[in-house]
């Protein structure tokens, strides 16, 4: 693990710079690096057999500095604009999952001559009426005092996939894994707690100014994010093709299904 | 000196449940179906609960509490300020205290601003003013993002308190409520404004925050073992650090009791609307079966340095108090005080005692208790507990802090 802080305007952001090749920026999700792990998972290791991977961590998680002031998605752009001019990058490509692609599709609906190649999994950010994106706040508080299976059935394929019990056991789990959850939690209530939850209205108008080819990517089974939610990125988004669906993979489907993921992704990027 | 303060504070819990309702439902709290809710026993339950706030007046208790509650069974007060206002019609003496409205989950602190000050004029300069930020399940009640409830609490709370003192027009200049013409009218009538209690659960920031303030601070717990003392023990460190002076009355707490002829008698009535009030009213709040709302990651108001402090010290699928399995733990929490005039006395002096705590909250009507259940609690409290604690306490209270000013300016204006 390589990692490193930038320092952006007094305030310190965390980054993660794996692989080489051209530059892959990542924005984690919940159930992800920065989100619960200290270090990479498998999906971004596949990935840095062929790229630069480049994963901060958003505002508040991980070592990045929380910033009081993020009331609403403009707020992290922002704040990823200064990220990227620090980072000396003009162009990329961008890869979000979860909160992570709705951050990362608000920039390319802003700023598409910056990004070469986009790719969402599981995105939030869009408003499809009747139907709500799931309250990840009220599944994470434990039931009967120390379960978390609601949780990891909305994030995962099902409560008892391997990977959702590794990353929200029941119980007590790695105190700092722990903690990571709890700031992401917590930048993610600056954001997506109130109404809107975790979606911009506008995003939807937007959409169409995204140039760059694109790659929608949903879990079969994803109990976060509906389904409908993908297909109307890939239908808005002139550049996507149609949306892909992996069955048997829950909301994070990039920790459930790596190889597959990873192997979509490279493919789409190498086009 | 004065005596230590007995209020009468009521929660106003829906009390017509099925028996099966913690077998069937899985939350008293935000997602408990309102389709339970039935018109036909419910019809003057309001009623009810006012009669016995307006009869602990009558009885000589030094004021009566109110609180906020949402979506839930444990409290039909979404809007205590409704029910201060009756009570403001319907009392003479007592003081009307409301702990408090839950200030981020207000559009704007100018509502709660105006309507503190019109039930202070309207109770002729009764009223003890609240402030509290909420917490879990008040967070989903109106969907308040936690990561900043505390900052928008508190510059709710300093925006009303100048707005009781300052005069206006001026304009706020706010992070969260930005308002061009602040000037408020009507103005309280306690000068310089009603006192302030603002409640905590031991963070050294919001009795930090307290202490800077000068308020009083309200220990949020209905356990009293060694955490009431301790509580006691912290806060007079923080004023002391403030510059400022412990006394009795600028701390508070809550506490239920049931007093009957004799201990066995007290169990005997109470019994159905304890258990009540532990199942039912706690499930979702301070229980672990279904849901608990009350703490936990999805209400992040905290900052991870301190989470991961709490972390370290914290036992998942720990009891709480709704998860007591028998009378015995129940007694031992000492949360609900049960039994004869004199128990109940004995104990409660001894908590005063350890405590040194001035201001005593105390619940009467518990779960589905029977109105006349409640009343007769009361009044064998009023009679045969009050007099001794108030006796007893002047003395311990004039003993240990000599020269206290525990009469606040404000209650000056009587």
């Amino acid at each position: 693990m390589s990692g490193r802080t930038l320092q952006i305007n007094e305030r310190k952001v965390w980054i993660l710079e794996t692989g080489k090749g051209a530059p892959l920026l990542y924005f984690h999700g919940f159930a992800d690096v920065h989100s619960v792990k200290e270090s990479w998972i498998p999906f971004h290791e596949k990935l840095a057999q062929h790229a630069q991977v480049i994963a901060p961590a958003h505002p508040g998680c991980a070592q990045t500095d929380e910033n009081k002031d993020i009331d609403i998605i403009e707020d992290v752009v922002f704040h990823y604009l200064e990220v990227f001019d620090a980072l000396k990058l003009t162009q990329f490509d961008l890869v979000g999952s979860c909160v992570g692609g709705w951050i990362a599709a608000e920039i390319a609906a802003r700023h598409p001559e910056k990004i070469r190649k986009l790719v969402l999994i599981g995105a939030t950010g869009l408003f499809v009426e009747g139907a709500l994106i799931g309250d990840v706040f009220m599944m994470a508080q434990p039931e009967y005092g120390s379960s978390y299976a609601s949780l990891r059935e909305m994030l995962f394929s099902s409560a008892n996939q391997p990977n959702a019990l590794e990353m929200f056991p029941d119980g007590k789990g790695e105190l700092e894994d722990e903690v990571r959850r709890y700031q992401m939690l917590r930048f993610g209530s600056r954001i997506g707690f109130k109404p809107p939850y975790f979606y911009n209205r506008s995003l939807k108008n937007r959409l169409h100014r995204i140039t760059s080819p694109a790659l929608v990517v949903w879990g079969e089974k994803d109990a976060f994010v509906p389904r409908s939610h993908g297909e109307t990125y890939a239908k808005l988004i002139s550049g996507a093709e149609e949306l892909k669906v992996i069955s048997d993979a829950g909301h994070s489907v990039h920790v459930e299904k790596p190889d597959e993921i990873a192997k979509l992704v490279l493919d789409f990027l190498a086009e | 000196m004065k005596p230590v303060q007995l209020f009468c504070w009521h929660f106003m819990a829906y009390p017509y449940l099925d028996k099966d309702f913690d077998e069937k439902q899985y939350s008293g709290w935000v997602t408990v179906p309102n389709s339970l809710w039935d018109n036909r026993k419910a019809r003057g339950l309001y009623q009810e609960y006012i009669d016995q706030l307006a009869y602990a007046d009558e009885l000589g208790f030094d004021g009566m509490v109110l609180n906020e509650h949402h979506q839930n069974i444990y409290g039909l007060m979404p809007s205590p300020n409704l029910i201060a206002s009756a009570l403001t019609q319907r009392t003479t003496r007592g003081k009307i205290v409301i702990l408090g409205n839950l200030l981020p989950l207000h559009m704007n602190p100018m509502r709660v601003a105006e309507e503190y000050a019109m039930l202070d004029q309207m109770s002729n300069g009764r009223l003890i003013a609240g402030f509290a930020p909420g917490g879990g399940p008040e967070t989903f009640n109106y969907d308040v993002p936690s990561a900043n409830t505390r900052e928008k609490f508190w510059e709710a709370a300093d925006l009303i308190v100048r707005s009781w003192t300052e005069d206006g027009p001026f304009a706020h200049e706010g992070r969260y409520f930005p308002l061009r013409y602040v000037n408020l009218w009507p103005k309280p009538l306690q000068k310089p404004f009603p006192p302030v209690w603002i409640p905590g659960s031991r963070s050294p920031s919001t009795m930090a925050e307290v202490a800077k303030r000068g308020y009083c601070y309200f220990l949020s717990s209905r356990s009293h073992g060694g955490e009431t003392h301790r509580a006691q023990q912290e806060f007079a460190a923080v004023l002391e650090k403030h510059g400022d002076r412990y006394h009795p009355f600028r701390f508070g707490i809550l506490m239920s009791t049931y007093v009957a002829e004799t201990d066995q008698q007290a169990r005997e009535e109470c019994e159905e609307g304890v258990w009540y009030f532990l199942k039912n009213c706690l499930k979702g709040h301070l229980r672990r079966e279904g849901r608990q709302l009350t703490y936990g990651p999805g209400v992040p108001y905290i900052p991870a340095a301190a989470w991961r402090e709490y972390l370290k010290g914290y036992t998942p699928g720990r009891k709480l108090l709704g998860d007591v399995e028998n009378w015995e733990e129940l007694d031992a929490s000492q949360s609900i005080i049960v039994g004869s005039p004199e128990t109940v006395h004995r104990r409660i002096q001894n908590l005063i005692e350890k405590a040194k705590v001035g201001n005593l909250l105390i619940q009467f009507q518990l779960g589905n208790m029977p109105d006349q259940l409640a009343r007769k609690s009361m009044k064998l409290f009023a009679e045969k507990v009050a007099p001794a604690l108030r006796h007893d306490s002047l003395k311990q209270f004039t003993d240990e802090f000599p020269g206290a000013n525990v009469e606040q300016a404000a209650e000056a204006l009587h």
